[in-house]
């Protein structure tokens, strides 16, 4: 029974490197920087999710999407237990699979086989454990002979494949994906969608942040559109892609 | 649905209030051990990566490692025996397991500078228990001594140099400098990422201390002023290590002294993982 529950979660960072006096000139007139604020030291913060409280229960695939900068990656990074919020508080129900960066855990000079190994250790999986689903990882990929290739031969499709199939070859609870589906074609597209669907018939949930509102359209059920760290509208897909739509029309 | 934090549907609906309540953060930072030894397999495969992957495609490997020390043994066990007008078959063993124990603290400490910013994709991508990172980074270096420690019995033997059982005194020493590397790197891993002055500052030092700390000149020599050598920690740290190797008595502190280091380190490390350990994700 896989379940997320956010509740009042706030996450900022502080800025310490920045050069404080230049910035603080620029807090007077931030063009984007709705989220840019001062802490009780007058350090610089950026609020990258403000306040949030919602759950997300098993079955949901939810859709992230908003504009540059809204929150995404950093809310699927807390999601993933990462980031640890500032304030409020993150229940969650089930184990955590994060495919936030391709390139996690992989190194250049292994080959596709090797790698398989490596990303699962990072995922926790014991390596007599990850042997077993080795093979299956592989026929998944259809890299044929590239799989004993050093990975810094891959194509960025070529590598999105190893990624995701060798971070879902055991079922995930709560799969969180950041934008980088895109890269993959048609053809892997359709059966990776195939994969998520059975994974979230099988009591488990999904979240995937996407500036594709076709893609969004395919794999998820329900939307939450963020903007400057905020909440604009989290509800059926259908209805927050209306919403998302009629603000961009806007401006 | 609901739009700009409006409820529309049942599904944003009143909060539960039976979650459990979250730990406080002295419970998370026990956690964080316990998770990372428990994931021990982890950060000893890791750390051999780190290994193999920086030898990889060259034709020593990691004895390139042992080879470099020999050569730095070899010509500082024959200059300074010149130098100080030493016995070299008492020199060179005494000379040889001060560098080894000496390279290994100074890289565990460096390391440990970049215990978490060296490892800052993994931090930012995928949720481990941080003390994997550090246990990583001792254990690399506990393998690179490893390397290094074929040189010993080498040494030895050229200079007819022998051993006894009170050499097996070198396991708790070793373990205690183990103990004192983990909470160093902890400590120094995260004031790096906080700020990064830290790690060029202790490398600074670190080239001053090797000069002023009895490592390949002998603490006899200081004469009346022998005490300061005494009561220098990173001496106390070698010497519980060299002193049962060579069969000679430990110098007066030096158990006292890394016995001190030990758990204090332990109980101040202890306070400031717990209170900033959430804090390194956003700092790296
Ligand atoms: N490590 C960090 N340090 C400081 N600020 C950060 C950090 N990570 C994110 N931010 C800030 O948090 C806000 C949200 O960033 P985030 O990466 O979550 O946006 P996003 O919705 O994923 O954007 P994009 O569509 O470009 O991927 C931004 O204002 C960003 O500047
Ligand atoms: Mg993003």
């Amino acid at each position: 029974m896989a379940s997320l529950h956010l509740q009042d979660l706030t996450v900022e960072f502080p800025i310490y490197q920045a050069n404080g006096r230049s910035l603080k000139k620029a807090l007077f007139s931030a063009p984007m920087g709705t989220n840019l604020a001062r802490d009780a030291a007058n350090r610089i913060l950026v609020r990258a999710l403000s306040h949030l409280t919602l759950t997300i229960d098993k079955g949901d695939r939810v859709g992230l999407i908003g504009p540059n900068g809204s929150g995404k990656t950093t809310l699927l990074k807390t999601l993933a237990g990462i980031y640890e919020p500032t304030s409020g508080a993150l229940h969650t129900q089930g184990r955590v699979s994060a495919l936030l960066d391709v390139q996690m855990g992989m190194n250049p000079d292994a080959t596709g086989r090797e790698n398989i190994m490596l990303r699962g250790m990072y995922m926790g999986i014991h390596p007599k454990d990850m042997q077993v689903h080795v093979e299956e990882v592989v026929e998944f990929t259809e890299l044929g002979p590239y799989i004993d290739m050093p990975v810094r031969t891959y194509s960025a499709g070529m590598m999105l494949r190893l990624a995701f199939a060798a971070s879902t070859c055991v079922e995930p609870e709560i799969l969180l994906m950041d934008e980088w589906l895109a890269a993959g074609d048609s053809h892997f597209l359709a059966k990776a969608q195939k994969r998520m669907e059975d994974f979230v018939q099988r009591s488990s949930l999904m979240v995937l942040a996407s500036h594709s509102l076709e893609l969004l359209e395919k794999w998820c059920n329900k939307g939450l559109y963020l903007r400057n760290g905020n909440v604009i509208a989290y509800g059926p897909l259908a209805e927050v892609a209306a919403v998302y739509q009629q603000s961009l029309a806007e401006t | 649905m609901t739009v700009a934090g409006k409820p529309l549907s049942a599904q944003a609906g009143p909060v539960q209030t039976n979650r459990p309540a979250t730990p406080n953060r002295g419970r998370l930072a026990l956690r964080d051990l316990a998770n990372g030894m428990n994931q021990h397999w982890l950060w000893r495969a890791m750390a051999m990566q780190d290994i193999v992957l920086r030898y990889r495609g060259s034709v020593l490997g990691p004895l390139w490692l042992t080879f470099s020390t020999a050569i730095m043994i070899a010509a500082m066990g024959f200059v300074y025996s010149q130098i100080f007008h030493l016995d070299p078959e008492r020199y060179v063993p005494f000379l040889t397991l001060g560098l080894l124990v000496w390279q290994f603290i100074s890289s565990v400490i460096t390391d440990g500078c970049s215990a978490f910013m060296s490892v800052q994709h993994a931090i930012q991508q995928v949720r481990l228990p941080y003390t994997v990172h550090v246990l990583r980074s001792v254990f690399r270096n506990l393998l690179i001594l490893g390397h290094n420690a074929v040189l010993i019995p080498i040494v030895f033997l050229m200079m007819g140099h022998g051993i006894g059982w009170e050499a097996l005194m070198v396991i708790p020493g070793l373990v205690l400098l183990c103990i004192n590397g983990f909470w160093i790197s902890i400590l120094l891993g995260m004031l790096s990422a906080r700020f990064r002055d830290v790690p060029p500052i202790v490398a600074a030092l670190l080239q001053v201390i090797f000069f002023v700390t009895p490592v390949f000149w002998t603490v006899e020599t200081l004469g009346k002023y022998r005490h300061v050598g005494d009561f220098n920690p990173l001496f106390a740290a070698i010497d519980v290590v060299r002193a049962p190797l060579l069969g000679e008595p430990f110098a007066p502190y030096s158990w006292q002294i890394v016995g001190t280091m030990t758990v204090g380190g332990l109980l101040v490390t202890a306070v400031f993982f717990s209170r900033f350990r959430s804090r390194i994700a956003y700092w790296v």
